[in-house]
C-alpha cells in the first residue's frame, strides 16, 4: 500500500496529464460521431455573440461578390417564373395543386465562422432553433451541397460539411442514377472522393454528381461535383472518383438551410427497418 | 501577486480572442495553419508549478476549441507542451540557471535562446496537433509538411506579438 501511495505520488504529474488528455482526446474523436458532439463550440451564446460581431466587420470585405452571386442567383429563378414566358396557348390555366404537395422549405442564413482547411470543417450560422432549425437538417449554397446541421442553439447552428471525415452525404450520377457515399480524405477542399465504384458503369471526366435525395435531408438532384479523375488501381474490383466539388468552400456566404416537411414521417416508416438512422 | 494574475488573465483573453477571431481566419491552403496561442503557454513564468501550467493549457485549449470548432482537439496539443515545458526548459537551460525575474521572452533571453525555445515547443506542438486531427499513416508525408509549414507562420506570429505587447522585465 505504501508503495503503491509513493507510486502515485511520483507520477502524478503525467497521471494528471493523462487524465486530461483522455478527457479530450475522447471529447475529440466523440465529436467526429454526428449524434455525440457535446462540446462547447460557436454555436454556444457567448461565443456565438463574438463570432458575430467579428463577422459584422469582415462581411463588408466581401459583399460585392455575394451581391454579383445572389444577382445571378435572381436572374436565374425570374426566367423561371410564369411571367417570363410567352404565353403560346390562350387557355391555360392555374389550380390550386392536388397532385403536389410542398415537401422542401428554405430557410436563409449567413455564413458568420467556417473553417475549410482543416481536417473537419465546420460552419456557423446565424440562424438557430427559434427560426426552425434543427439537428439533421441539410444546408445548401446557391451552388451546391454544403452540408447537415449537427447542433443548434437559440439563435446559432453548426453545420458540418462535406469537408469532415464522416460527412457521407449521399449521392448519385446524373445520367444514371447510380448511388454512392460521398467522402473526404482531407487532402484538398476542392476535391471529394468516391469510393468502391463497380468498373462495369460507365463514367467520364466531367459526368455531373448530384444529391440523391433518399435520406430526409436534401431534395433530390442538388448540384455536388463533377467527377474530375478516375482512380483505378489493377487488381483491384472496384475504382475511386475524384470529385471536383461545384462549391468553393473558401467563399461561402449566404446559405439556404432545406426544412423537409415529410421528414418525421418518413423517419417513423423507416424506424423499423433501417435502425436508428 | 494580485496584480501579476490580473496581468495574466488580460493576456489570457486577449490571445484567445486574437486566435479565434483573426488568426482563425488565415486559410489561405490545406498546409497554412497557424496557430499564435501557445505564447501564452511559452510565456508563463520559469519556477511555475507543471500542475498549474498544464490547467492553463487545458483551459486556453478548451478556449480555443470552443472558438474553432475542433472539440478538444487544440486542448490536447496545448496539454502535450504545458506537459512538456518544465522539460525542455531544463534541458536549454543557460549555465547559471533561469533568473526569477527574468520571463523567458525574446526580449529577456535573446533571439537564439527564444527561437530554440519556440521552435522546440511548437514544433512538438504542432506535430502532435496534425497527428490526432489527420490520424492516417499513409500521410505522414502530409502531415510533416503542414507541421513545418504552419510552424513557420505560427513562429513569426509569436514573435511579432511579443514585440506588439510585452516590455523587456526590469531588472
Amino acid at each position: 500500500m505504501r508503495n503503491l501511495i509513493q507510486f502515485l505520488k511520483k507520477f502524478r504529474t503525467f497521471l494528471v496529464f493523462f487524465v486530461l488528455q483522455v478527457f479530450v482526446l475522447t471529447l475529440f474523436f466523440n465529436s467526429k460521431d454526428y449524434h455525440r458532439s457535446k462540446m462547447t463550440n460557436t454555436s454556444s451564446s457567448i461565443i456565438g455573440w463574438f463570432v458575430e460581431k467579428k463577422h459584422n466587420i469582415d462581411k463588408h470585405f466581401s459583399l460585392s461578390e455575394a451581391n454579383e452571386r445572389l444577382m445571378d442567383h435572381n436572374a436565374a429563378l425570374l426566367s423561371q417564373q410564369p411571367n417570363s414566358f410567352y404565353v403560346l396557348q390562350g387557355d391555360t390555366y392555374y389550380v390550386n395543386d392536388t397532385l403536389k404537395k410542398e415537401q422542401f422549405k428554405y430557410i436563409p442564413a449567413t455564413v458568420i465562422n467556417s473553417s475549410s482547411t482543416r481536417r473537419d470543417n465546420y460552419f456557423t450560422l446565424n440562424k438557430g432553433a427559434a427560426q426552425g432549425i434543427e439537428i439533421g437538417m441539410g444546408v445548401i449554397a446557391d451552388d451546391g451541397v454544403i452540408g447537415i446541421v449537427t447542433d443548434v442553439s437559440n439563435h446559432y447552428a453548426i453545420v458540418m460539411t462535406i469537408l469532415t471525415e464522416k460527412s457521407n452525404i449521399n449521392v448519385k450520377l446524373l445520367k444514371n442514377n447510380e448511388y454512392w457515399f460521398l467522402t473526404w480524405d482531407g487532402k484538398d477542399n476542392a476535391y471529394a472522393q468516391i469510393d468502391a465504384v463497380k468498373r462495369d458503369i460507365s463514367i467520364e471526366i466531367g459526368d455531373h454528381v448530384v444529391t440523391r435525395g433518399g435520406g430526409t435531408q436534401f431534395p433530390e438532384g442538388i448540384a455536388v461535383g463533377t467527377i474530375a479523375e478516375v482512380l483505378s488501381k489493377d487488381g483491384e474490383q472496384t475504382i475511386g472518383l475524384n470529385i471536383k466539388l461545384d462549391v468553393n468552400y473558401n467563399a461561402v456566404y449566404h446559405v439556404y438551410v432545406v426544412k423537409n416537411l415529410m421528414r418525421n414521417e418518413q423517419l417513423e416508416l423507416e424506424q423499423g427497418y433501417f435502425g436508428d438512422e | 501577486m494580485n496584480n501579476t494574475w490580473v496581468k495574466y488573465g488580460a493576456y489570457f483573453i486577449l490571445i484567445v480572442l486574437i486566435q479565434g477571431l483573426v488568426v482563425n481566419n488565415f486559410q489561405f491552403s490545406m498546409y497554412i495553419n497557424p496557430m499564435i496561442y501557445p505564447v501564452m503557454i511559452l510565456m508563463l513564468p520559469f519556477e511555475l508549478n507543471i500542475l498549474i501550467t498544464m490547467l492553463v493549457a487545458f483551459v486556453l485549449g478548451i478556449s480555443v476549441d470552443a472558438f474553432s470548432n475542433t472539440f478538444g482537439l487544440n486542448a490536447s496539443a496545448a496539454l502535450v507542451i504545458g506537459y512538456l515545458r518544465p522539460t525542455v526548459l531544463n534541458i536549454i537551460k543557460p549555465r547559471d540557471g533561469y533568473d526569477p525575474v527574468l520571463l523567458p521572452s525574446i526580449h529577456d533571453m535573446g533571439k537564439l535562446w527564444f527561437l530554440t525555445y519556440a521552435a522546440v515547443l511548437l514544433f512538438i506542438h504542432h506535430l502532435w496537433f496534425f497527428i490526432i486531427e489527420v490520424l492516417r499513416f499513409d500521410q505522414i508525408g502530409q502531415i510533416l509538411l503542414k507541421t513545418i509549414i504552419s510552424l513557420t507562420f505560427s513562429l513569426f506570429l509569436i514573435i511579432l506579438f511579443q514585440y506588439i505587447f510585452y516590455k523587456p522585465s526590469k531588472k
